[in-house]
C-alpha cells in the first residue's frame, strides 16, 4: 500500500514538475487494483508476459494483454524489460504457438484498452504510461530506461 | 473484497466452481463488446521457409533429419529446408482449445504430401496445469517440437549433429505440463505417453514406426534468462528394419535368418537423454545442449551428441557462431560380412562448425545465410543418403539460405 501512494505521489510530482509535452513518459505494469498483488520484480513480469508462469503469487490467473507491433509502447516495453527486439519477441511466440504449447497473451490496439482490459478482467495485467495508470489500476513495476 | 470472491476459484477447485468459472468467464467476454477480438473463437496462423541449400560434395546427400528420403548434392535444392504449416484453433472456452495444424515439407515418400503435424485438445484445469490428447508434438529434445518453425530459431535448421537422427515428430497419445513458481524462478514439468506415428525411409524403404510405445518427460528450471532442462524419453519399436528388401534390391543380397534375427529392430528400445541450458537476455542468446542415446537393437549404434550455440543481436542483424559434435561407439563385426556392412550404416563421427546471419528484414519475416564445416570420418554414413562409401571421406561445406516467415 505504502508503495502505491509513493508512485502516485511520484506521478502527480511528475506530472506537475513537467511541462506535458517534454515528457518522455515512463513505462509502468499495471494490474487490477483488485488482484491483490502489490508490487512485482522484474522477473515475476518477465515471468507473467512470457507465458512462463500463468498465475499470482496469491494463486489468481494472470490474464496479460499486449500492444500490436505497431504501437511505439509494444518496442519500448521489450526493450526496457528484457532488451528484446520484437522481432525476437514474436519469434519466441511462434515457437510457443506452433509448437501447440500456447497463444501469446491478447493485444488490443491503445493504452486506453489495455486499461479496460486490465480493470474488465480480475487477473488482468497491461503495461501503459504512469500518466495514464488511474485509480482503477495498481501499479505493480516501473520500467528504469 | 472481489479477489477474495475469485481466490477459491483459482486452486484446482471442484467441477461445479470450474463451471462457474467458465461460464462467468463467458458472460463476462459477452458483456464487454471491446473484448471481443480477445475471445474470438477462431484463429488461423502459419508459418513458412524457402530454403536453398547445396553441398561440396556428391558422394552422400545430405538432409535435414532421417526423416527425408534424399537429400541435397552439391546442386542447389530447395528440397530439405522448404516447409509451409497452417495452424488453426478453436477456443471452446478460455480452458479449452482444439488446435490443428498440418504441414507440407519434403518426406519419407520423397513428396510434399501435407500431413496433419498435430490435432489435439488442450485443456487447462487450472492457470499453471495443461492437458493435452490427440496427435501430439513430442517434446523429448528441447525444441524438437518446432523443429519446422524457421522464423522461431536463430539458425536455418535445428544442428544436425544433434538434430538429425530424430525423424519422431508424434504421437497418438497425451501429455500433462505443470508450472510451480518458486518465487521469481519457474519449474515446469511434463510428461507424455502416445504411440509412435510415422515412416523412417531407409533406401527405397520405409521403416513403419506407427504404433511403437513412445514415453517420455522433462523437468525444466527457469531462472531470470536463464533455462536448464533435463529430458528422458524412450521409444519401442514395434516393427523391424526392412533391412532384407534393401539389400536385396540395392545388392541382390539375401539376409540370412541369422542376421535377420540380430539386426532386429522389434521389441527393441531406444532411451533419449538429454541436457539443455538457454541463456536468452539482450542481444545475447547461447545455448548448449547435450544428448546420450542408447540404441536397443545391433543395428543401431550408441550415440552421444551435442552442440553450442552463440549469437549476437546488433540491430536487425544477428550473427551466429555454433559447434555440433556427435559420435556413435561401434558394436563390434556381428554374425557376419552382411551384418558388419548394415551396422556400419549407423555409424556417426563427426564434428561442424557453423557460422551464419540472421536478418529481420520486415516484421515476421527473417533471411538467413549458414554455413556449415562438417569434419568427419569417413566412416560417419548414419546422417545421410545415397551414400557412395568408397569415395565418401567424411567432410564437406554446407551452404544455405532460407526465408522464413510467420503470419
Amino acid at each position: 500500500m505504502p508503495f502505491r501512494r509513493l508512485i502516485l505521489l511520484c506521478s502527480l510530482f511528475l506530472l506537475l514538475a513537467q511541462p506535458a509535452a517534454e515528457v518522455r513518459a515512463e513505462l509502468v505494469v499495471v494490474v487490477n487494483a483488485r488482484c491483490g498483488v502489490a508490487a512485482m520484480t522484474r522477473n515475476e513480469v518477465v515471468n507473467i508476459f512470457f507465458g512462463r508462469n500463468h498465475q499470482y503469487f496469491n494463486g489468481i490467473e494472470a490474464q496479460p494483454v499486449d500492444l500490436p507491433d505497431g504501437h511505439p509502447d509494444r518496442k519500448r516495453f521489450y526493450s526496457l524489460l528484457v532488451g528484446k527486439d520484437l522481432s525476437e519477441v514474436n519469434a519466441y511466440w511462434s515457437r510457443q504457438l506452433f509448437s501447440g504449447r500456447m497463444q501469446p497473451p491478447v493485444k488490443v490496439n491503445s493504452a486506453e484498452e489495455v486499461l479496460k482490459w486490465v480493470v474488465s478482467h480480475p487477473g488482468g495485467i497491461g503495461f501503459v504510461d504512469l500518466a495514464k495508470a488511474d485509480a482503477r489500476v495498481r501499479v505493480v513495476y516501473e520500467l528504469m530506461p | 473484497m472481489i479477489a477474495k470472491l475469485f481466490r477459491p476459484l483459482a486452486p484446482l477447485g471442484s467441477p461445479g466452481k470450474l463451471l462457474l468459472g467458465i461460464v462467468a468467464s463467458a458472460v463476462l467476454s459477452l458483456a464487454s463488446p471491446a473484448m471481443a477480438q480477445s475471445t474470438s473463437a477462431f484463429s488461423l496462423n502459419g508459418f513458412g521457409t524457402f530454403g536453398l541449400a547445396r553441398t561440396t560434395t556428391d558422394d552422400v546427400e545430405f538432409v535435414r533429419d532421417i526423416s527425408q528420403a534424399r537429400g541435397v548434392g552439391s546442386e542447389w535444392s530447395a528440397l530439405i529446408d522448404s516447409v509451409l504449416g497452417l495452424q488453426a484453433a478453436w477456443h471452446v472456452t478460455p480452458q479449452l482449445e482444439a488446435v490443428v495444424q498440418a504441414t507440407s515439407r519434403y518426406r519419407y515418400d520423397r513428396t510434399f504430401t501435407p500431413d496433419i503435424s498435430w490435432g489435439f485438445v488442450k485443456y487447462n484445469p487450472a492457470p499453471n496445469l495443461s492437458l493435452r490428447a490427440g496427435r501430439l508434438g513430442t517434446e523429448f529434445f528441447m525444441m524438437a517440437d518446432s523443429r519446422w518453425v524457421g522464423y522461431s530459431i536463430l539458425t536455418v535448421r535445428p544442428p544436425g549433429d544433434f538434430f538429425w537422427y530424430l525423424p519422431f515428430y508424434s504421437i497418438h497419445g497425451a501429455d500433462a505440463a505443470i508450472t510451480v513458481p518458486l518465487g521469481e524462478s519457474i519449474l515446469r514439468a511434463k510428461a507424455f505417453y502416445g504411440h509412435s506415428d510415422g515412416r523412417i525411409p531407409l533406401a527405397d524403404q520405409q521403416w513403419d514406426i506407427a504404433g511403437s510405445p513412445m514415453v517420455g518427460a522433462f523437468l525444466e528450471y527457469q531462472y531470470g534468462p536463464w533455462l536448464a532442462r533435463a529430458s528422458y524419453a524412450n521409444i519401442q519399436f514395434k516393427n523391424d528394419l526392412p533391412i532384407a528388401p534393401v539389400l536385396k534390391n540395392a545388392l541382390g543380397i539375401d539376409l540370412s535368418a541369422q542376421d535377420a534375427a540380430f539386426l532386429a529392430t522389434r521389441d527393441t528400445r531406444t532411451h533419449y537423454y538429454s541436457l539443455g541450458l538457454v541463456y536468452d537476455q539482450g542481444p545475447w542468446q547461447a545455448q548448449l545442449m547435450l544428448n546420450h542415446i542408447e540404441q536397443g537393437s545391433n543395428a543401431l549404434q550408441c550415440s552421444d551428441g551435442g552442440y553450442a550455440l552463440l549469437g549476437y543481436r546488433i540491430g536487425e542483424v544477428t550473427p551466429y557462431l555454433g559447434y555440433s559434435w556427435v559420435l556413435s561407439k561401434a558394436r563390434g563385426t556381428g554374425p557376419s560380412a552382411i551384418a558388419a556392412y548394415v551396422m556400419q550404416d549407423s555409424r556417426s563421427d563427426q564434428q561442424t562448425t557453423f557460422a551464419g546471419l540472421r536478418w529481420d528484414v520486415v516484421r515476421n519475416v527473417a533471411l538467413k545465410a549458414q554455413w556449415d564445416a562438417i569434419n568427419g570420418d569417413s566412416s560417419s554414413l548414419f546422417p545421410y543418403r545415397q551414400d557412395n562409401r568408397a569415395r565418401w571421406d567424411g567432410r564437406m561445406n554446407v551452404f544455405s539460405l532460407t526465408l522464413d516467415f510467420v503470419f
